[in-house]
C-alpha cells in the first residue's frame, strides 16, 4: 500500500479529532490544540488541515448539529476513518521502536 | 441579543470571498469562536482574533473544498480513449472525403510553400558560416562619402597587423581575373581566378583535399585547382605537380586540390594563385600602396575585437586614424564588415557578384508563415462551419461523462492527425518540387530528412499548423451545452460566425496584398527592362580583347572596318553594366572646395557616341581630326551640375582627372552605366588609348554574320585564345537577376496563396449551400429565380472580399511603397493596381464559389423539401 505521510500539524490535528470522538468540529478543534499543545493558531491553519486530511482519507465528515448560537448554522463533524486509525498507528508503533533502539546515555544527556 | 456579534462588514467579506462549498460551517465556526473568545478576553481583543481569523480564511490562504464526484473520469489518455479517438477521427476522414481532401490539400500545399521557402530563407542565413573563426573574420571596406565600397589598398592588411594588436591574422585577396588555362588539348577561359596572400586558407576554412595547406600559396608559379576544375582539365583528382600553363606564356604546377566552394560562400573561386606571383608585376604589391583601393582585405580578429558593434567600430575608427597619419590627401573613412554580414547586408560597389539581399529574405519568412496561416485559416473555418455534424457527438460524450479537457484533446489530436498527414505529403511535394525550385533560385537546395535539426523543424512545424489550426474548433466544439445540441436547438451562433468571417476576411487580405506585391514587383522589373538608358542598348555586341589583340590595336581597327558587318564598332575601356573605377581627386576651374564626390570615368573612343546613340548637348564628342584630344574630357550632366557649370560654360574650362589636365571638350547626355540601383553618378569620359572592349552595332537581322565575322578578326590576329563575346543587353538584364529570381518566386507563392484561400473559400460555400438548402427549396417553390437564388448566396462572401480590398489597400500599398523605395528609379506605386488586384481576387472567389452555388440553386425543389 501507497503510505501516506502526515505532517506534524495535520497529525496533532488527527490526533484531537480521535480524541474528540465524534465531537470534532472547527470549533472544538482549535480549542483542543490550544488547551492541550498551549499553541494558537488561526482558525484558516485548523481548517484547511481538515480538508487536506479528509481528501487523504483520514478522516471522514458530515453536516450536523445546528445550534443557535451559531445562527441556527450546521457543524461539519469529523470522525476518523480506519485508515486514519491505522496512520496515528502507525506512527506511535514507529516511534515507540525508535525510542527502543536509542542509547541510555543518549536520554540521560538529551534530558540534562 | 445576549449573544456578542462580530462586525457585521468582515461577515459580509467573509461571505463574499470564501467559497461557497464551506461558507456555512465556516462561519458558524468563527461566530461560536467570537463568543469564546469575547468571553475570555474582552471584545476589542475578539474583534481582533475574530478579523485575524476571517483573513486565514479568505483566498488565497483557504484551502478550496473538492465537491466530490460520484463517478469516475477515465483518464484522457486512456488507451481505451486514444483507440476511439483514432477510430474516430479516421470515420470523420473517410466519410467526408471531400471535406478531408480540401483540408488536406490546403495543408500540405501550405506546409509544402513554407518548408520550401524555410529551405531557401536557411540557405541565405547559412552563408560563410562554416568557416572555422566566421565570427571572428571581418572585411575591410571603404567610402568616400556615399561612395562605398569593398575594396582597400594592398597596403593596409600588413601596416595595420604592425599596429593593431587586437589583428590576429589578415589576408588579401585580389578582384577576379580572367586567365586563359591551357592543360594538353583543353583550353579555355576561367574567370574565377583569385590571387590570394599564403595565409588564405589559415584564415578561412575551405577544405584542402590534397596538398598541404599551410604551405600551398608560399610558392610564386604555384595554383590551386577545385576538384571540379581538376576533374576538368586533367580528368583526375590526382593532379598534384602536374602544370597548368597560364596566359600562352608561363606554366603553373598544381600545389593543391581544393574542395568544391560551398555554394553558400559568398567567395566563389575556381582556382587559387599565390600573391607573390601577382607581387611580381603588380604596381600596388611592389609599393604596399596606402593609397590605391583594388584588394579584399580579410581580417580575423581576436574574440574581444569580434564580439560587439561598438569594439568593431572602435577598431574601424582606429584604422581610420593610422590611414589619415599614412596617406594625408585622402579623405577616405573605413568600415569593418563581419563576414557573416557580407553576403545578405551589403550593398557595396565594387564587389564580388552574387549577393542576397535580407530584405528578400525577411519578405520570404513572412510570405512563408502568411501561407501557412491562410491554410490554418481554412482548417479552422471547415472546422466551425461543420461544427454542427459533430455536435451531436459532443453532446453524447459530455452525457456519458466527458470532460472539457477531454474533448479539447480529442479535437486537437484530431487536428494533429491532420497536420501530420498533410506534412507528410507536404514532404512528398517539396520532394518534387526542389527541382523546379532550384531552377527559380539557381541555388541548390536539399532536403535532408535524417538531419536532426531538420526533422525537429518539420515535425515543429506540423505540431504548430496541428495546435493553431485544432485550437479554435476544439475550444468551440467543447464549449457545447449538451441538452441544447441533443434537442436539436444548435444554431450557429453569432460570435461563431462573426470569427470565421474575420478568418476569410484575413485570408483574403493576405491574398490581395500578394497579389499587389506581384503586380508592382513585375511593373518595377518592367520598368527597368525598359527604362531608356541614355544609350541604346540593343543589337550592342561586344568582343572582350584578349592576349595578342592588346599589341595590335592598329591591326584590329583596321580589320574592323574593313568589314561591313563590323564597321560600325567602339573600342572603350569596360562594358557600361558596372564601372568599378573612380576617383575623386578631380579638380576644375572655379572649384571652391576639395572635391568629395567619387567620379567613375570610361575612356571611349572615337566612335562613341555614334556607336552608343547617345547624345551631345554641348560642345562635341572626340575626333580624330583634332590631335589634341588625348588630354580632352567630356563629361556627363551629372558631371557637370557637381562641377556648378551650365551648358552655356562648361565646355573650354580646364579640368585636372587624377594627375593629367585638360579641358572639357563636351557635355555628353547623362546615360546608365550601372545597376539601376544607384543613382546617376557623374562620370568622366577620356579618349581611349590602351583599348578594353570592343563594341560593335549590328543590325537585328545580321548578327550570325557578325558573330562570325568578329570570330574571324580574332582568329587572325590573336590565335592562341579563344574567342568570347557577348550582347550588352543580355548583360544588362543579368543585373536584375536577382529581382527577376525574387519575382518569380514571389509570384508563385501568391499564387498558392491564393489557390489555398479558394479551396478554404469552396468548401465553406459548399457548406452554406448545403445549410440552406431547405430555404432554398422553399424560395424556388415561391418563384426565386436561378440568379436571385446564386446572388442571395454570393452576397455574403462578396461583403467579405469588399472587406478585405478596403483593409488589405493600406498594407499593400506602404509595404510596397517601402520596396520600391530601394531602387533609386521606381515606377509609381498607381492605385489602379489595388483596385486590379481586388477585382481579381473577387473574380476568383466567385468563380470559386459558383460551383456551388449554382448547383445550389438548379437544384430541384421536390428533393429538398421531400423529407418534411
Amino acid at each position: 500500500m501507497r503510505r501516506t505521510y502526515l505532517g506534524e500539524f495535520e497529525e496533532l490535528v488527527l490526533l484531537m479529532i480521535a480524541i474528540l470522538d465524534g465531537q470534532a468540529y472547527g470549533v472544538t478543534v482549535s480549542q483542543e490544540i490550544e488547551r492541550h499543545a498551549g499553541r494558537v493558531v488561526t482558525f484558516g491553519a485548523v481548517h484547511n488541515t481538515l480538508i487536506r486530511l479528509e481528501e487523504k482519507g483520514f478522516v471522514s465528515s458530515e453536516l450536523g448539529g445546528a445550534t443557535t448560537e451559531r445562527g441556527g448554522r450546521r457543524k461539519r463533524l469529523f470522525r476518523v476513518t480506519a485508515l486514519g486509525n491505522r496512520a496515528l498507528a502507525d506512527i506511535q508503533q514507529m516511534r515507540d521502536k525508535l525510542w527502543q533502539l536509542m542509547p541510555d546515555n543518549t536520554l540521560r544527556t538529551s534530558t540534562l | 441579543m445576549n449573544t456578542p456579534q462580530p462586525p457585521q462588514w468582515a461577515k459580509t467579506l467573509l461571505r463574499w470571498l470564501h467559497p461557497q462549498n464551506t461558507i456555512e460551517e465556516v462561519e458558524g465556526d468563527l461566530d461560536e469562536l467570537y463568543t469564546y473568545w469575547y468571553a475570555r478576553s474582552g471584545r476589542s481583543r475578539a474583534i481582533l482574533r475574530y478579523l485575524l481569523n476571517v483573513m486565514s480564511v479568505i483566498p488565497p490562504f483557504v484551502r478550496k473544498r473538492k465537491s466530490k464526484t460520484s463517478y469516475d473520469q477515465p483518464f484522457f489518455l486512456n488507451p481505451d480513449m486514444l483507440k476511439n479517438y483514432f477510430k474516430i477521427a479516421w470515420r470523420n476522414i473517410v466519410r467526408q472525403k471531400a471535406y478531408s481532401v480540401l483540408n488536406i490539400a490546403g495543408l500540405s500545399i501550405g506546409m509544402a510553400c513554407s518548408i520550401l521557402i524555410l529551405l531557401w530563407v536557411q540557405n541565405e542565413l547559412s552563408y560563410d558560416r562554416f568557416h572555422k573563426h566566421a565570427d571572428q573574420i571581418v572585411r575591410l571596406t571603404c567610402n568616400a562619402g556615399d561612395f562605398r565600397a569593398a575594396v582597400s589598398p594592398a597596403g593596409m592588411a600588413r601596416g595595420l597587423q604592425t599596429q593593431l594588436p587586437q589583428i590576429e591574422a589578415g589576408t588579401r585577396l585580389s578582384k577576379p581575373v580572367t586567365m586563359l588555362l591551357e592543360v594538353g588539348e583543353k583550353k579555355l577561359e576561367e574567370k574565377r581566378v583569385f590571387f590570394a596572400d599564403s595565409n588564405f586558407l589559415q584564415v578561412f576554412s575551405f577544405p584542402v583535399l590534397r596538398g598541404n595547406a599551410a604551405t600551398a600559396l608560399q610558392d610564386p608559379g604555384a595554383l590551386l585547382v577545385t576538384e571540379e576544375m581538376a576533374e576538368k582539365y586533367f580528368g583526375t583528382q590526382d593532379v598534384l605537380g602536374k602544370t597548368i600553363r597560364v596566359n600562352n606564356k608561363e606554366n603553373f604546377t598544381v600545389a593543391g586540390v581544393l574542395a568544391n566552394t560551398p555554394s553558400n560562400s559568398h567567395l566563389q573561386f575556381d582556382f587559387i594563385i599565390p600573391m607573390k606571383t601577382l607581387a611580381k608585376t603588380d604596381w600596388d604589391l611592389k609599393t604596399d600602396t596606402w593609397g590605391n583601393f583594388n584588394f579584399y582585405t580579410y581580417f580575423r580578429l581576436d574574440d574581444q575585437a569580434a564580439a560587439s558593434i561598438p569594439a568593431r567600430q572602435k577598431l574601424a575608427k582606429r584604422i581610420v586614424d593610422i590611414h589619415k597619419k599614412h596617406v594625408k590627401a585622402l579623405n577616405v573613412g573605413f568600415q569593418l564588415q563581419p563576414l557573416t554580414d557580407i553576403h545578405l547586408h551589403s550593398d557595396l560597389q565594387i564587389d564580388l557578384p552574387g549577393h542576397g539581399n535580407i530584405q528578400y529574405v525577411n519578405i520570404f519568412f513572412v510570405v512563408a508563415i502568411f501561407i501557412l496561416m491562410v491554410a490554418c485559416i481554412n482548417f479552422m473555418n471547415l472546422a466551425t462551419a461543420r461544427s454542427e455534424r459533430r455536435a451531436k457527438e459532443v453532446g453524447l460524450r459530455k452525457v456519458v461523462g466527458a470532460g472539457r479537457y477531454q474533448l479539447v484533446f480529442q479535437f486537437l489530436g484530431e487536428s494533429l492527425i491532420f497536420s501530420f498527414l498533410s506534412l507528410f505529403i507536404a514532404i512528398c511535394i517539396v520532394y518534387l518540387m526542389l527541382p523546379i525550385f532550384t531552377m527559380l533560385t539557381e541555388k541548390t537546395l536539399a532536403i535532408h530528412l535524417l538531419d536532426g535539426k531538420i526533422l525537429m523543424s518539420l515535425v515543429g512545424i506540423a505540431v504548430l499548423t496541428g495546435l493553431i489550426s485544432g485550437s479554435y474548433p476544439a475550444l468551440f466544439l467543447s464549449g457545447f451545452a449538451p441538452v441544447k445540441v441533443l434537442k436539436g436547438k444548435m444554431r450557429v451562433a453569432g460570435g461563431n460566425l462573426i470569427f470565421r468571417n474575420a478568418l476569410v476576411v484575413t485570408q483574403f487580405v493576405v491574398a490581395i496584398v500578394l497579389l499587389v506585391g506581384t503586380t508592382v514587383v513585375y511593373r518595377q522589373l518592367d520598368f527597368i527592362k525598359k527604362r531608356n538608358l541614355g544609350f541604346d542598348k540593343s543589337n550592342l555586341l561586344y568582343m572582350p580583347m584578349t592576349g595578342e589583340i592588346w599589341g595590335k590595336q592598329q591591326a584590329l581597327k583596321t580589320a574592323l572596318a574593313q568589314n561591313p558587318f563590323t564597321e560600325h564598332f567602339s573600342i572603350i575601356s569596360d562594358l557600361p553594366t558596372a564601372l568599378i573605377s573612380g576617383t575623386i581627386e578631380v579638380f576644375w576651374d572655379g572649384q571652391t572646395s576639395p572635391n568629395q564626390v567619387v567620379f567613375p570615368n570610361l575612356n571611349v573612343d572615337e566612335n562613341f557616341v555614334d556607336v552608343f546613340k547617345t547624345k551631345v548637348l554641348a560642345g562635341r564628342g572626340f575626333t580624330s581630326t583634332f590631335t589634341g584630344d588625348s588630354s580632352n574630357y567630356m563629361i556627363n550632366e551629372k558631371a557637370m551640375q557637381i562641377m556648378g557649370l551650365n551648358l552655356g560654360n562648361a565646355v573650354g574650362k580646364n579640368l585636372t582627372f587624377g594627375d593629367e589636365k585638360g579641358t572639357i571638350i563636351g557635355v555628353v547626355k547623362d546615360f546608365h552605366f550601372k545597376s539601376l540601383q544607384y543613382a546617376m553618378e557623374p562620370l568622366i569620359l577620356r579618349l581611349n588609348k590602351w583599348g578594353g572592349v570592343v563594341m560593335v552595332r549590328t543590325e537585328p537581322d545580321n548578327n550570325e554574320e557578325t558573330i562570325l565575322a568578329l570570330e574571324k578578326i580574332n582568329r587572325q590576329l590573336n590565335p592562341a585564345y579563344p574567342f568570347t563575346f557577348g550582347f550588352l543587353d543580355k548583360d544588362l538584364d543579368n543585373l536584375y537577376r536577382t529581382e527577376q529570381q525574387m519575382g518569380g518566386i514571389f509570384n508563385l507563392f501568391a499564387g498558392l496563396a491564393i489557390f489555398i484561400s479558394c479551396l478554404g473559400l469552396y468548401g465553406l460555400s459548399a457548406f452554406m449551400a448545403e445549410q440552406r438548402t431547405k430555404e432554398i427549396g422553399v424560395r424556388k417553390v415561391l418563384g426565386a429565380t436561378v440568379t436571385g437564388v446564386v446572388t442571395l448566396l454570393s452576397r455574403d462572401f462578396l461583403k467579405l472580399i469588399l472587406i478585405a480590398i478596403v483593409l488589405a489597400a493600406p498594407i499593400a500599398w506602404y509595404a510596397m511603397t517601402r520596396w520600391l523605395q530601394s531602387f533609386a528609379y521606381q515606377t509609381n506605386f498607381e492605385w489602379w493596381v489595388i483596385a486590379l488586384a481586388g477585382m481579381l481576387a473577387t473574380a476568383i472567389a466567385l468563380l470559386t464559389i459558383s460551383f456551388q452555388t449554382i448547383k445550389a440553386a438548379l437544384m430541384n425543389p421536390v428533393k429538398s423539401l421531400r423529407s418534411e
